[in-house]
């Protein structure tokens, strides 16, 4: 089976072969590069039969026994998450290297970044079948510098300004992820994953890093790893290279949010074992998950222009992913990362051909003032809030009667079955905004989408679920170790429901033109909040800040030292 | 052949070929040729050493590399009668450095104080270009030659102290390391790029012969001073505009973890070696490349120049990857270096690791702002452009090469053999799984 490692360097093999061949075969050369990036996507597809019905297969370059005979351990592990994230980055890939081979053709440094294209694939590639932390560390370092030179216009100020935060901001999880494999390896002294796992749950470790403050070896290692895993996945309060990535050619969005941002979610599934260890980073996960979730949907609605406006859609998203990894379901956020992934990147190359149809026709975008309608169909809203009202009642049935799991006693299940519920409640709140639909259309079209996403979540996800952990055992363990507490849960739950529910009611009264008795402060909260959020909780300036006052700490630093002898 | 002749030949050969090299010093390009030809000639006397008993006691690695530093440094640099003093010198220097590294107590310290001398004479030469830390690099090596004379006159735990300050100016650590910064930002041609890596390996030699005869005090104090080098060489790297100033304080910088290193780990392992000559060829590389923009518009400020990606394609895909190293990315040798020291079987855990991964960290802030500003941008109208050369685009090439296969060659490549250490600095191989 050795020969499965061929798969992830094909994308380098076309990488090379355009950037040795782009000035003399020009086009001819770019469009046979995507020749093997398109085997790399059917060998990623044969790479996942083969582990769905053998099993995971590991490649290894080093023996990990022996006194290291190699400056890095190059070894290669394919399973199941492996497998899946391989197909996906190489789907999106091949996608993107074709979609780019036309939105890119005139462009002076059109052989540079095709290259540079494939050559991300198989940096990504690399990364998800990496059978260590070290070389899995490797890629991921190797994906911040790509970062930084897809930013592709070099001489753009600003687009230089963004790469260079981006780089910075990326080496900064970089370092705590480095943090976390020398601790790891101090303390376990294994960097193989399998290893890893069984070491850390064998042997409990107790660290003391201030006097009167104790923290296991597992916690300290996987919250170091986590921000290496916020950086990439763009989380609260390392979020803000994202949006000043918008300056990059529209493909390299899809291909970073479609695959590049979802490096995080794949690292904490492939370290899901260690993870299930410290409940305490779980519950730091899912708390910087809801903030980035919370903060970056909030964000996404002030922004005023369309890339930004995706670009903290993807950050809302991102935290939606890791939030549900800090509730134990692993699984969920790779499904999720795989559904926003294709989505996102759908959208964006979409977005770059809106954006080039608008600079071709100057009467674009036309200016319809479509009559609306201010008043929401009484038949309309009825559906929508009866659906979204009784889906829970139907969810608890079902899942009571016909699937018999035992609700109370699962925070995991009901976590999920939430899921299903608020998607579906969005899903159609968003409906309901369709209104220049005919009425009964538009409720039809609810209760086909009510349909789906419970479908969707309730099979689909829990076959997904089965197929990357298929040990039940595995899957109850995380749930267990990110439970939370009871009274802490219930009031999550209680709440988000309230909210949802008067975010019904609000949306109703606005429809129907009543106004809802708002107190003067919440209505000047509102106002701040607004100001707060559209200038995206001044976080930049902060960043910028600190800069400064770096530069300046070194500025004093060296005037006051040059006339000395050191 | 006498095992000593063995052994001197390599650093005999250069120091002939330097003499030698007066008589044709009217004809630049015979010059360049003869000097190329002496430091193959000093590769071929070392590689005939490669499995010589003797071996360990060369720290043959390590001295294989200065001749390789060398001969690259003098490839790329034009048929200039500018050069012809710093080409010999370049074999004068490499000749004495190889002597110090073979010669044993009061032969290599002898031969130590004449390359300080040397380093002397030619700071004072080159005054004239020289930069604000000329003076203070003048001193601090007249303080080490001083240094050098009272270890030959005392005894340890006198003279080894007063060889380790001699160390910390070669191998810079804060606060001896001003005659290092005016070495590299000082001197004219390729010999701040070739001293870039001699200085720290004969530093790094000495250091490792006298570690096991320190008092406990200054072993103790050892890893404070490494700290707080790596911390003051990454702020001041951070604020200058220099090139050359700007890699000599990012040396010190890495050069201080190296520091605390061994002073915590007593160890020398061959990740060691391969940290230090990884650093000092990366930097090697970058000083040569800024020597090629120096060659063609003079030593500017930073902020004079810009966007040379567009104009000069070839050197700026060279000098981003040199600064991809020289950063600590992978796949090169500075990182697999630095990945060694710190998965150290006996690097304890304590609160220095942080220090050292900030140190780490702010590289890649100033490394980048260097390469942004210089590579990116949009590029200057009023100056002509000239991309690399056929022999500057072959050393920086071989630079590159050389740095990613120590990226990813076997570790055992570094080893000395072991037998030539102290017994009190042990050896510590990674197993990546214990």
């Amino acid at each position: 089976m050795s020969y499965l490692i061929v798969v992830p360097l094909l994308p380098l093999l076309a990488a090379l072969f355009v950037w040795v061949t782009g000035p003399r075969l020009r086009d001819r050369g770019a469009r046979l590069g995507v020749l093997p990036v398109v085997a790399a996507f059917a060998g990623a597809v044969v790479t996942l039969v083969l582990v769905s019905s053998q099993g995971p297969i590991s490649v290894r370059l080093y023996e990990p026994g022996a006194a290291a005979n190699l400056a890095l351990p190059i070894g290669f592990y394919f399973d199941r998450l492996s497998a899946v994230m391989m197909t996906l980055i190489a789907l999106v890939g091949t996608i993107i290297y074709l979609y780019s081979t036309g939105y890119m053709y005139q462009d002076r440094g059109y052989h540079r970044y095709l290259g540079l294209i494939a050559f991300t694939t198989f940096v990504l590639l690399c990364m998800v079948s990496s059978a260590n932390l070290m070389m899995l560390f490797v890629f991921w370092q190797i994906l911040s510098w790509l970062l930084f030179l897809l930013a592709h216009n070099h001489t753009h100020t600003a687009t230089l300004e963004g790469a260079y935060k981006t780089f910075t901001l990326l080496r900064v999880g970089d370092a705590a992820f480095l943090a976390g494999i020398v601790l790891a390896h101090t303390l376990y002294g294994t960097i193989e994953f399998q290893e890893l796992f069984v070491r850390a749950a064998a042997t409990p470790v107790i660290l003391s890093p201030l006097p009167g403050l104790e923290i296991s070896g597992a916690t300290a290692v996987t919250l170091l790893i986590f921000v290496g895993a916020m950086s990439k996945s763009a989380q609260f309060p390392i979020h803000i290279w994202l949006p000043s990535s918008l300056y990059a050619p529209t493909p390299v969005h899809a291909l970073l949010h479609a695959g590049i941002i979802n490096a995080g979610g794949f690292l904490l599934n492939r370290l899901a074992p260690l993870y299930g260890l410290s409940s305490t980073t779980l519950h730091v996960v899912f708390v910087v998950g809801m903030l980035t979730a919370v903060l970056g949907a909030s964000m996404m609605l002030v922004q005023n222009d369309i890339k930004k406006t995706l670009g903290f859609s993807t950050i809302g998203q991102m935290g939606y992913m890791i939030m549900e990894c800090g509730l134990g379901a692993f699984a969920l956020a790779v499904f999720h990362l795989i559904a926003h992934g294709l989505f996102k990147a759908t959208v964006f190359l979409n977005c770059g051909n809106v954006i080039h149809q608008v600079r071709q026709e100057p009467a674009s975008p036309h200016a319809r003032h479509a009559v609306e309608e201010h008043e929401l169909p009484r038949l309309t809203w009825a559906t929508g809030f009866l659906t979204t009202l009784l889906l829970p009642l139907v969810i608890l049935l079902v899942t009571h009667g016909v699937l018999r799991i035992p609700l109370l006693e699962s925070q995991g299940t009901v976590i999920f079955l939430f899921f299903i519920w608020i998607t579906s409640s969005q899903a159609i709140l968003t409906l309901t905004r369709l209104r220049a639909v005919a009425s009964w259309k538009v409720s039809v079209a609810m209760l086909l989408t009510l349909l789906f996403v419970v479908f969707t979540y309730l099979f689909a996800a829990e076959a997904f679920t089965h197929f990357l952990y298929p040990d039940p055992r595995e899957v109850a363990f995380y749930f267990q170790a990110a439970a939370l507490p009871g009274r802490l849960f219930d009031g999550l739950v209680i709440g988000t429901t309230l909210l949802t529910v008067l975010g019904w009611v609000y949306l109703y009264a606005q429809a129907h033109g009543r106004t809802m008795p708002i107190p003067a402060w919440v209505q000047a909260l509102r106002v701040r909040l607004y100001m707060l959020l559209m200038n995206r909780l001044y976080i930049d300036g902060l960043h910028a800040r600190l800069g400064q006052w770096i530069m300046r700490a070194a500025h004093s630093l060296d005037k006051r030292s040059s006339g000395r002898l050191w | 052949m006498a095992e000593w002749m063995v052994l001197w030949l390599p650093a005999a050969i250069s120091v002939a070929g330097a003499v030698s090299g007066f008589a044709i010093r009217s004809r630049p390009t015979a010059l360049k040729i003869w000097v190329l030809l002496v430091s193959l000639a000093s590769l071929s006397a070392l590689a005939a050493l490669a499995g010589h008993p003797m071996r360990p006691a060369l720290q043959w690695p390590l001295a294989a590399l200065l001749p390789i530093a060398a001969f690259l440094s003098l490839l790329g640099q034009p048929p200039h009668e500018d050069n012809r003093a710093a080409w010999i010198m370049t074999l004068l220097l490499l000749g004495v450095g190889l002597g110090a590294m073979v010669g044993h107590g009061g032969m290599g310290l002898t031969l130590l104080a004449l390359l300080l001398i040397l380093l002397v004479a030619l700071l004072y030469r080159y005054r004239a270009l020289s930069v604000s830390h000329l003076w203070q690099g003048i001193g601090m090596y007249g303080v080490g030659v001083i240094c050098l004379a009272t270890a030959l006159a005392t005894v340890p735990p006198v003279s080894a102290v007063a060889v380790l300050a001699v160390c910390a100016m070669l191998l810079p650590l804060a606060p001896l390391h001003a005659g290092y910064v005016a070495a590299l930002a000082g001197l004219p041609g390729n010999l701040p790029a070739f001293l870039s890596l001699l200085l720290p390996v004969l530093g790094f030699h000495g250091l490792l012969a006298v570690l096991p005869h320190l008092p406990d005090t200054v072993r103790d104090v050892l890893p404070v001073l490494g700290l707080a080098g790596a911390s003051y060489g990454a702020l001041k790297a951070l604020a200058q505009s220099r090139v050359r100033a700007l890699l000599a304080y990012a040396n010190l910088s890495f050069f201080s973890i190296l520091w605390w290193h061994v002073a915590v780990v007593q160890a020398a392992s061959p990740q060691t070696t391969l940290y230090l000559s990884a650093v000092g060829l990366a930097t090697n590389g970058l000083l040569l490349a800024w020597y090629a923009i120096r060659a063609r518009y003079g030593d500017m400020d930073l902020r004079a120049i810009r966007g040379l990606a567009h104009v000069m394609p070839r050197f700026a895909v060279l000098f981003m990857l040199l600064a991809l190293a020289a950063m600590g990315l992978p796949p090169f040798g500075v990182f697999a270096g630095f990945m060694g020291l710190l998965l150290a079987p006996a690097l304890p855990l304590s609160g220095g690791l942080f220090v050292v991964v900030v140190a780490w960290l702010a590289a890649s802030w100033y490394l980048l702002d260097l390469l942004q500003r210089l590579l990116f941008g949009r590029h200057r109208t009023d100056l002509r452009y000239e991309d690399l050369h056929r022999t500057e685009f072959a050393a920086l090439l071989a630079l590159v090469l050389i740095l990613l296969v120590m990226g990813v060659a076997p570790t055992r490549v570094f080893e000395s053999g072991g037998h030539a250490l102290p017994a009190h600095v042990a050896t510590g191989d990674i197993l990546w799984n214990r």
